[in-house]
């Protein structure tokens, strides 16, 4: 059952991420984009992390993918037709290239072992709230700064000169 | 093989579809989108690392995953915007103003 519920999802994701490596104009990128954050959502409920598939429904799904569509609608790309799909060349030498490392992972990836599990966690979202406000608080008050530097960042670079 | 290990693999997936994305895209806004594709891959390996070794760590560092995130879409797409508004073109083959030539 774990097997078919991966099975699904993972096809869907991967056809997904094709469309997006593939797809002609950006608004369709960004709509294979959301389609594959669905499908990351429902992988991450499938291995047991709740709060990770709400965050990401939440910030990617809505908040991301509503900030590319804006900004796409700003720019207009009836006048840059030939900056649509990929490039010819590059796709010729950059196929081989992450095929055969994903040749290198899976031989390794087949080939490990994992570590011991170090413990069982019964309810994820009251232990990742235990840890996050305790053992990684300062991590958590950094990445606001983060956000923060950034949302000045974005207004300076979104200003009109002079 | 065991299940984690076919979430790993598609997570190294992933992250390679993205990362070919950001070699083989012309327009700058489907490049963005590629990195995106490559730090869900990454999400991916630390929920499964999760699952495996009973801990919640990799969750943790997920979020933070998150956070750069979606620093990185407001200051990549207000770059965008801006290149656009001050040269008028969308393509990353014709940003070359740092190359040396």
């Amino acid at each position: 059952m774990e097997w078919v519920v991966f099975t699904v999802l993972a096809v869907w994701l991967l056809v997904s991420a094709g469309g997006v490596l593939f797809a002609k104009h950006p608004v369709h990128v960004v709509l294979f984009f959301l389609s594959a954050l669905l499908a990351m959502a429902a992988l991450f409920l499938s291995l047991g992390a709740e709060l990770l598939a709400g965050i990401q429904l939440l910030i990617y799904a809505a908040a991301i993918v509503v900030f590319y569509v804006l900004v796409i609608t700003t720019v207009p790309w009836e006048k840059l037709k030939e900056f649509e799909g990929a490039y010819r060349r590059e796709l010729l030498f950059g196929l081989p290239v992450a095929l055969m490392a994903f040749g290198a992972f899976a031989y390794l990836i087949a080939k490990g072992e994992f570590a011991a599990p170090k413990g069982q966690v019964t309810d994820a979202v009251r232990e990742l709230a235990k840890t996050l406000f305790t053992s990684y608080l300062f991590p958590f008050e950094v990445a606001s700064l983060i956000l923060l530097v950034a949302m000045i960042g974005a207004i300076l670079l979104g200003r009109r000169e002079g | 093989m065991s299940l984690e290990k076919a979430y790993l693999l598609l997570s190294v997936a992933l992250f390679l579809i993205g990362l070919l994305g950001v070699m083989i895209r012309k327009n700058l806004v489907t490049i963005l989108i590629s990195t995106e594709l490559m730090l869900n891959g990454i999400n991916l390996a630390f929920a499964t690392a999760d699952k495996v070794l009973g801990g919640v760590e990799g969750q943790i560092f997920a979020f933070f995953v998150l956070t750069v995130a979606a620093a990185e879409v407001a200051v990549g797409l207000g770059l965008v915007v801006a290149i656009f508004r001050l040269k008028g073109y969308e393509g990353s083959s014709e940003l070359t103003h740092m190359r040396d030539r």
